[in-house]
């Protein structure tokens, strides 16, 4: 299933690509290469199932985009008021050391509106919620390629 | 599997404080900035929180984001949508030339897409616009816009539409987010828009949220509550919702209601308010009146439908008759046991009201009991009722408290709602009573969704019955004043109201509309009981042309589809919640020959004389005074007189004046940044800055004042929430410490003029007699609880509530282009309860079937994760076109603000 919406999506592309173009249907537009009245059924994806540790860290999307979470949250979330497991475990100080959790950086103990220049003695409480800004993520392939880069 | 987090602990008193001392990677050890990054202020693509980016570019390309340090919203952070606002400009199908449906070389509707050059596309675009001009006039073409239009752009569509084509089918999807906020304020407070700001998170002592799942939503803003949270003992959260979401994990109560009670509830927190002698006596003495309006107001279903589906039509004839249930008898102080059958005669006069007693208020509110509204709302099967009761005495302890700040926040639990106006009203009703509104740290505020519905969907007005600074069409000295600023003969603006964009759908089906222009939008995946309207656009006689950055649902069903610039590859402003202005500056330019919106009305403006607008048009159903029924009179006589001539062009009299061509481009604002839309266009005068230039003149003196386009872009300026007087900003409205517009020795002074006349009677009606005028006044409103239009029954016997995810935003043409946001919620999920699934055989991952009287689709179960539904509820998220949820939504609407109500229908669900 994956892999024939991959390919949809890929033939599409090259349509849409260099010119003279092709005519295109309006089934091959969009992330769903279906017609406006199909009931698709949509693919199974799968939840990040590793724990931590276990899998090599994804590359940074760039310097300024917070890192995806590369394990599972099965045992992590919810973030509530009286417990936060992500900073249970990522509390520890740096630099990265191999096997180790990534240290909460120290741009996260800053009170940005507060005392910017300042650094707190703990978590700034605008980062409470880690899943804000780190998303999880499941095994779904891009719904369509990118030509962005940093 | 199971992990073992080897360093967990669970602590049980307060907040994890994460005290790790001094630990952490250094503030040197993070990445270098990159070589050649040039930074650029913006302001985040998305929701209405307004965030403040920098945007860096290099080699014509933008490589990143960040959040600006200097701005007050979010100081120096973004969520993850917002720091994806680099990579929303790089999806690999980015629209770069116009498609036509063509067969033989020829425009055909059942052709395939080809690309064309800007002159073909915009031929027969105008081609096809005069064809249904020509058979219907001004009524026959729409265009739908967007709270996503950028300042300028909307400002530009009134004048095209409505200034141009004399139509004014212009209204934006911001109608489906924040209409019954509009109403809202408009009938209590008699001007728009919020009195607080976001300051007031930092200033209460308990933020309550109501239909707001502001930890997914506002993320950003959700980050200061949370902050304050943790930094003060005694500062509260409570969340009232129809599931458990996000925003609980963070509430100190949780508050689960079943759809639709929240009137109820509100009742309660009103009657004990009042029984517990905790009115602001002297608040309520000097600053508010008491109102009510009728009560059978159907639920902006269609009556007429030749084309309503077979299991449609039961639901649909409750907009003409309702028998009351048991609880609403009793809630209107009526006899449980008869039958009461209501017909539904106020429908067409819904926002009709009048002036009431404080005791006709008192006895509205009677029936609302502990118990009565106990028993009513509780919406989770699990909890006891005693456990619920208590929960409802502790929301009145807090709003009764004098000692104690709230701010009540809602979003769009409430907006989109059959009785949205009214429960938007509700809540300014317990801020009134209890003293508790446009105070630092005090006030009932609504959150937008769109980056510019308050900016330019409410302030320029492109709503169907709007113009600029909240005056309308159908109010003769607005149009007046309108066609002044707008150098237009007398008599120029159409003074009856268009259709909304649920009507526009509707004229759609019913062959009234058969020209339509999409803008910044995606209606035909946004609009609900979808079905009707891709039935309309595929295989009816009309023209549908989609203008967007990406192939959307809409553009599948488009007959053309333009290619647009977007967010940083143009000059624009958008206005967030607070009412802050923020503009911004083109940092690149957008891709292939895709062109900014506010390019392609000017350019396709050219294409129209004055003598085929301007003449006399027929205009089904106008009843104006001085006008002929049904007619629009010729203006071409007085446009010459005022030296235009016949053969003038939409774009000589309306966008390329005199005034206009004064500011001149290049300008030193500009900083060296281009402008693709003076380069596209050939000219050398600057359009985004003579449209807000002209624009602001609207809003000068009237409450609305907006500093001059320069002012903006100081290096010390993060926006600016108007009115702006004497380049001060305004953080409470109404309240005569920070608004000069409120009369100094008033305290308080509501001093918006609209509706402010109104005749006195009781809960039934008004009485005869003179109208009063209620100068400085805020209305608090009795409002009923009702049923909705459907509910669960035997066959569709479970509720469906839709809304987003943190990760995509609206229909996810952007996010889900963005391969980290799209791998992290890759599809819609059906949110199901264990016992609802294991009933159905249903278990996690397995596909479903969704059905309701309106269509079916299929979807994957999700049984836990982020949303814990009750038993009896489902939630499916809209942003996936693969999981159009929208054809199975009810296309009811809140009968006063004509918004969706997109939180309730009925729906069964089985196994696939």
């Amino acid at each position: 299933m994956n892999r024939t919406v991959l390919l949809l999506s890929l033939s599409a592309l090259q349509l849409l690509a260099g010119p003279p173009a092709k005519p295109v249907s309006d089934k091959s537009l969009g992330l769903s290469r279906t017609s406006v009245f199909d009931t698709p059924a949509p693919p199974l994806f799968t939840d990040e199932a590793s724990g931590p540790g276990e899998k090599a860290l994804p590359k940074r999307i760039n310097q300024e985009y917070p890192p995806v979470i590369p394990h599972s949250l099965v045992d992590c979330i919810p973030i509530t008021r009286s417990s936060n497991l992500c900073m249970d475990c990522h509390a520890v100080p740096g630099p990265k050391k191999k096997g180790e959790p990534t240290p909460i950086p120290a741009s996260h103990f800053v009170d940005l509106r507060r005392a910017p220049e300042a650094k707190g003695a703990q978590v700034a409480g605008t980062r409470y919620v880690c899943l804000s800004c780190h998303v999880p993520r499941t095994d779904a392939p891009p719904a369509i390629g990118s030509t962005y880069r940093p | 599997m199971t992990l073992t987090l080897t360093r967990r602990t669970f602590l049980k008193a307060g907040f994890t404080t994460a005290a790790v001392g001094a630990a952490g990677v250094p503030l040197a050890a993070l990445p270098a900035e990159a070589k050649g990054w040039n930074w650029e202020r913006g302001v985040c693509r998305f929701c209405g929180t307004g965030c403040g980016i920098r945007v860096a570019s290099k080699d014509g390309r933008v490589v990143a984001v960040k959040g600006d340090l200097q701005n007050p919203v979010n100081r120096g952070l973004l969520c993850a949508k917002g720091y994806a606002c680099a990579q929303i400009l790089y999806g690999q199908d980015r629209l770069k030339r116009p498609l036509l449906r063509k067969k033989d070389g020829k425009f055909d509707k059942q052709g395939d897409f080809v690309e064309v050059s800007w002159q073909e596309a915009f031929d027969v675009m105008k081609a096809q616009w005069s064809k249904a001009h020509k058979a219907l006039g001004p009524t026959g073409v729409a265009v739908m816009g967007s709270g996503q239009y950028t300042i300028q752009e909307g400002y530009a569509a009134v004048k095209l539409v409505k200034a141009g084509w004399r139509s004014n089918n212009l209204d934006p999807n911001a109608r489906h987010c924040m209409a019954s906020a509009v109403a809202a304020f408009m009938q209590t407070f008699g001007i728009d828009e919020p009195s607080g700001c976001f300051d007031d998170i930092e200033l209460t002592d308990t933020v309550v949220t109501w239909g707001a799942n502001m930890a997914e939503m506002h993320p950003m803003l959700w980050a200061r509550v949370i902050d304050e949270r943790l930094r003060r003992p005694g500062y509260r959260i409570i969340n009232l919702t129809t599931y458990a979401n996000a925003t609980s994990e963070g509430a100190d109560v949780e508050i689960v209601f079943k759809p639709n009670t929240d009137l109820a509830i509100w009742n309660y927190l009103a009657r004990e308010v009042v029984k517990r002698g905790a009115v602001d006596q002297d608040y309520v003495a000097k600053h508010c009146v008491f109102a009510a309006g009728p009560t059978d107001i159907g639920f902006g279903l269609r009556e007429d439908s030749l084309k309503a589906y077979a299991p449609e039509k039961d639901t649909q004839a409750r907009q003409k008759t309702v028998v009351l249930t048991k609880e609403e008898a009793i809630a209107r102080g009526l006899d449980p046991a008869a039958r009461h059958e209501k017909a539904q005669t106020a429908s067409g006069s819904a926002q009709r009201h009048w002036l009431i007693s404080f005791e006709e208020f008192q006895k509205g509110l009677e029936p609302y009991t502990l118990d009565f509204v106990a028993t009513l709302a509780k919406g989770e099967p699990d909890e006891s009722l005693e456990a619920f009761k208590a929960k409802l005495v502790q929301l009145a302890d807090e709003y009764a408290n004098p000692a104690r700040k709230q701010v009540s926040f809602w979003t769009m639990g409430f907006n989109q709602h059959t009785r949205g106006t009214w429960v938007n009203e509700q809540a300014y009703m317990l801020h009134l009573l209890t003293g508790k509104q446009a105070r630092p740290g005090a006030g009932a505020f609504s959150l937008t969704g769109q980056p510019s519905a308050c900016g330019t969907a409410r302030e320029v007005g492109t709503f169907a019955h709007r113009l600029p600074a909240d005056m309308n069409v159908d109010d003769a000295g607005h149009r007046k004043h309108s066609e002044e600023i707008w150098n237009l003969p007398a008599k120029t603006l159409n003074p009856k109201i268009g259709s909304h964009i649920v009507q526009m759908m509707r004229d759609l089906e019913d062959g009234k509309v058969k020209w339509l222009w999409v803008q910044v939008t995606n209606p035909f995946q946004s609009s609900a009981n979808a079905n009707h309207w891709i039935e309309a656009a595929r295989k009816l006689d009309n023209f549908i042309v989609v203008s967007d950055v990406y192939p959307t649902l809409s553009s599948k069903v488009a007959d053309l589809i333009l290619p647009s610039a977007m967010i940083y590859e143009k000059w624009g402003g958008y206005g967030n919640a607070e009412r802050r202005t923020q503009l911004w500056r083109q940092v690149v330019l957008p891709p292939g020959e895709a062109r900014s919106d506010l390019w392609q009305m000017m350019e396709f403006s050219k294409r129209f004389s004055l003598a085929e607008v301007w003449g006399e048009q027929p205009v089904p159903g106008l009843e104006a005074e001085g006008y002929e029924k049904g007619k629009l009179p010729s203006v071409l006589p007085a446009a010459e007189a005022k030296g235009y001539k016949t053969d003038s062009t939409l774009y000589d009299v309306l966008f390329a004046t005199a005034a206009a061509r004064k500011f001149a481009w290049p300008d030193p604002v500009a900083d060296r940044k281009p402008n693709s839309t003076v380069a596209h266009a050939g000219i050398t005068w600057f359009p985004e800055k003579a449209l807000f230039e002209e624009y602001r003149q609207f809003g000068l003196g009237h409450g609305h004042d907006l500093a001059p386009f320069d002012t903006y872009f100081k290096r010390d300026v993060s926006g600016l929430r108007w009115p702006v007087v004497d380049g001060k900003e305004t953080l409470w409205r109404f309240n005569d410490q920070y608004d000069p517009y409120a009369k100094k020795g008033s305290g308080i002074d509501f001093y918006g003029t609209a509706l402010k006349k109104l005749p006195t009677g009781d809960l039934n009606g008004p009485k005869p007699g003179d109208a009063v005028a209620l100068p400085g006044k805020a209305k608090i409103f009795f409002r009923p609880w009702q049923e909705p239009p459907e509910s669960p029954d035997a066959t569709y016997d479970l509720w469906l509530c839709t809304g987003r995810v943190l990760e995509h935003w609206h229909s996810g043409t952007m996010t889900r282009r963005v391969p980290q946001l799209h791998a992290a919620v890759p599809e819609a999920l059906l949110f199901m309860h264990t016992k609802d699934a294991d009933k159905r055989g249903l278990k996690a991952g397995d596909l479903a079937w969704i059905e309701s009287r309106r269509g079916k689709i299929q979807a994957r179960v999700t049984l836990g994760g982020r949303n814990k539904v009750p038993r009896g509820l489902v939630y499916v998220p809209w942003f996936d076109e693969g999981v159009f949820i929208n054809k199975i939504t009810l296309d009811a609407t809140c009968p006063i603000s004509k918004e969706t109500d997109f939180k309730k229908c009925a729906v069964r669900i089985t196994k696939v």
